[in-house]
């Protein structure tokens, strides 16, 4: 158990910096973080007294109790832990999990496959979001359905989609991959590493477009239209208003994005590897995230399941610490 | 927060099953991993007992997949929660003979009057679910590959049947695709660790692991890495790199791509009936597997799933448990689930009632699996495994073994990897179990 809530509990911490966050969880993070640096507004005139924010505040700590806190905590000491899956035996072993991590070429090389993934991932989802935030901010007619189609694939399971994924690209069965052959390429990621690491590339992506893409247009509406119009004067096109204007404009929400992309590239994939490749084929497609559940919750390798989620956990406090520290200052906030 | 109101519609649940059930009969949980038909067999299967008696109600519940189920009764026992039976696949037998939380099919049985004589199953179950004779689980639903194939395929491409050895097999299969009849000869089923590595090594005898496959000790290492199992992987590599040997990946199990028609064969678990009855619509028919020519061949090794009964429940509970297993080794129950499910009958007697009905001339691909298992006299090698942490080592070992599919490495470097990193896992299960069986 620790593992899996402990690394669906992550994106919550290293996520914590941004400023658009859905779930109560996200809030209270947020909320307490920007405590510590303004005492002004809202919250000096409300708040004087300590109790009522107390228990405003309590149910929602008590949930980060119980799903965060504790199963960190159990990871953490099962990290040193060799343990029989149903608790019979249990010895302590030092860092023998933690070692034998470092020395598995199995997991270096997920490792690398990870960075090439998450990279892939953002690189992918944040063009293809731009492109489509910028081109349905050009369109008038029918904005609002265009807007909504491009929303739906959010509504997806992502289990379903990997499955629906997986079964269009497979190379016996699969439509787009006997498009994909007819076209003359050897469509097979059952035998090509490759193809199996783009397959999960385009299912991640194809899953977060829309995240990126309602802060694009949200960002993009939020350029002043005073700018845009006196560039119009000026005989700027469409393309070199993007390029020049909006584009510079929006890099808080970009750099947002780049970092939320990460956080769920390393921590928020596992169900979409699972539907779609299993980390197969011999790996190809083994993100850290899903060694941490096949480890955990497959093989039942308790102690390196718990040692690999808390090397994640070391990377998600690294992520959160990077954005707090470099991108937040160099983004320009005065827009 | 989900799944916080799921814990309390749950304990809602709970308590008004208990009140309701509170003065009828015994109640007991039984969890399975039997899915889509096989899962409407087990509902079956536990209705007719439910109905045979009025002491006691079995309550089936499907949990997933067998890792799911597994991972289910672990979470549950360690939360005091646990069902009175849970069904756990062969691979998981030292896991759960080792786990402290189960009480011995054997030991129950006699404290409850119905002593079991572990004599009356086969004896491939036997050797596997028995340690010193005495048996550790229910013998359930056990199974062991066949080999399916296309009559129409085979019969176009110029054959009577297949090849009973890989060399007269593999010629047929390379002709079926060269000649166009299909364009997938043979598929590969998802658990090959299983029927082309382990069922190999039985078939052929050669050794999978040192003390008789882990039979003798906690302190067997694997030695597959050499002779005969090379040369079946690289065949593997070969069949898959020609394209001959198809893999079904994702989207799809391996089976469908046989009841399609898609693939001409398909090396499966005699299971397996249940869904080429159903689903095939050509002239299918099934074989022995195939083994190495000039080899004597062994009897194969079981796979499929026991009970294990779990500690921490009342007397009253044992009770249910005892007869419910009771009712299980019956040899009319026996036949019934042989003959709906595929999978063989676990009692010799079973057996041959299922012989003197006359069945096996009706249906002679049911008969296929339960012969190779009793073939013969077992060796050393084909005895059965007994492997600590060995769903850890089957992933390693598979993903080693499609690592030279895909032309990572070379066979031999891929066979040595699986080999060490199955002996790190198996060294870690002793580290652990120090002084166990």
């Amino acid at each position: 158990m620790p593992a899996r809530n402990n690394t669906a509990a992550l994106p919550v911490a290293a996520g914590g910096g941004g400023l658009r966050l859905r779930q109560p969880l996200r809030r209270l993070f947020l909320k307490s973080a920007g405590d510590a640096q303004s005492e002004s507004g809202l919250k000096r005139a409300h708040f004087q007294e300590w109790r009522l924010p107390f228990w405003l505040l309590a149910p929602q700590l008590f949930i980060l109790l119980l799903f965060f806190f504790i199963p960190s905590i159990r990871a953490l000491i099962q990290a040193f832990q060799l343990t029989d899956p149903f608790g019979a035996t249990t010895q302590w072993v030092g860092f023998q999990n933690f070692e034998r991590l470092f020395r598995s070429s199995v997991y270096w090389s997920s490792a690398q496959v990870t960075l090439i993934f998450t990279i892939a991932q953002n690189v992918l989802t944040l063009s293809i979001a731009l492109l489509l935030a910028f081109a349905s901010n050009h369109i008038l007619r029918g904005r609002g359905a265009y807007r909504t189609v491009l929303l739906l694939p959010y509504a997806v399971a992502p289990a379903i989609a990997g499955i629906m994924l997986a079964f269009l690209f497979n190379p016996r069965v699969g439509p787009v991959a006997h498009m994909l052959q007819g076209l003359g390429l050897d469509w097979d990621p059952n035998r090509n590493s490759w193809h199996a690491l783009s397959l999960i590339v385009m299912a991640a992506s194809w899953k977060h477009i829309c995240y990126n893409y309602i802060f694009l247009v949200a960002a993009l509406l939020s350029v002043p239209q005073s700018i845009l119009e006196s560039a119009y004067l000026d005989g700027a096109g469409p393309v070199q208003r993007f390029l020049r204007i909006s584009l510079p404009m929006i890099t808080p929400t970009l750099f947002f994005l780049i970092v939320i992309n990460f956080v769920y590239g390393l921590f928020e994939t596992f169900a979409i590897v699972d539907a779609t490749t299993r980390g197969g084929p011999a790996g190809a497609t083994s993100i850290l995230v899903y060694k941490v559940y096949q480890d955990g919750f497959v093989t039942l390798d308790l102690g390196s399941s718990a040692a690999q989620s808390v090397v994640l956990m070391a990377l998600a406090l690294l992520l959160t610490f990077a954005q707090f520290r470099f991108v937040e200052r160099r983004v320009n906030y005065s827009v | 927060m989900r799944r916080f109101y799921g814990v309390l519609a749950g304990a809602g649940a709970m308590l008004l099953a208990g009140l309701s059930s509170a003065q009828a009969a015994t109640e007991i949980e039984f969890w399975h991993a039997m899915s889509g038909a096989l899962g409407e067999r087990v509902e079956e299967l536990v209705k007719k007992f439910n109905d045979s008696q009025t002491e006691y109600v079995v309550k089936a519940i499907g949990k997933g997949t067998y890792d799911e189920v597994l991972n289910g009764t672990i979470a549950a026992y360690r939360a005091k929660r646990q069902p009175e039976i849970v069904q756990s696949n062969e691979r998981s037998f030292l896991t759960m003979v080792n786990s402290g939380a189960i009480v011995p099919t054997s030991e129950l049985m006699a404290q409850q009057g119905h002593p079991i004589d572990a004599s009356q199953f086969i004896a491939p179950v036997v050797s596997y679910y028995a340690i010193d004779g005495k048996l550790q689980a229910m013998p359930f639903n056990s199974s062991t590959p066949i080999l399916f194939y296309n009559r129409d395929h085979f019969k176009a491409a110029g054959f009577d049947k297949p090849g009973a050895t890989w060399q007269e097999l593999e010629p047929q299969l390379d002709a079926i695709k060269a000649k166009g009849v299909s364009k997938c000869a043979m598929v590969l089923p998802g658990d090959y660790e299983w029927s082309f590595l382990e069922n190999y090594s039985a078939v052929n005898d050669i050794p999978y692991a040192t003390k008789r496959n882990g039979m003798d000790g906690l302190d067997t290492s694997y030695v597959f890495n050499k002779g005969k199992l090379v040369g079946q992987v690289e065949r593997m590599k070969r069949l898959v790199s020609s394209g001959v040997m198809q893999l079904a990946g994702q989207g799809i199990i391996p089976i469908q791509l046989f009841t399609s028609g898609e693939c001409s064969t398909i090396i499966a678990s005699t299971a397996s009936h249940a869904a080429v009855v159903a689903a095939a619509k050509f002239d299918w028919s099934a074989a022995e597997l195939p083994y190495e020519q000039g080899v004597t061949p062994k009897n194969s090794v079981i796979g499929g799933a026991a009970l294990w009964t779990l500690k921490g429940h009342t007397p009253e509970k044992y009770k249910a448990v005892a007869a419910f297993y009771d009712f299980l080794a019956k040899t009319d129950t026996q036949v019934w689930w042989h003959q709906a499910t595929g999978y063989v009958p676990v009692t010799t007697a079973a057996y041959e009632a299922a012989k003197a009905q006359g069945y096996y001339q009706k249906n002679p691909t049911r008969e296929i699996a339960v012969v190779q298992l009793m073939r013969g006299t077992p060796s050393d090698n084909s005895l059965g495994f007994r492997i600590g942490n060995s769903n850890q080592i089957n992933v390693a070992i598979m993903e080693e073994v499609s690592a030279a599919f895909l032309g990572k490495k070379p066979v031999q470097q891929a066979l040595d990897d699986a080999v060490a990193r199955g002996n790190e896992s198996l060294r870690r299960y002793e580290q652990l179990n120090a002084g166990k069986k």
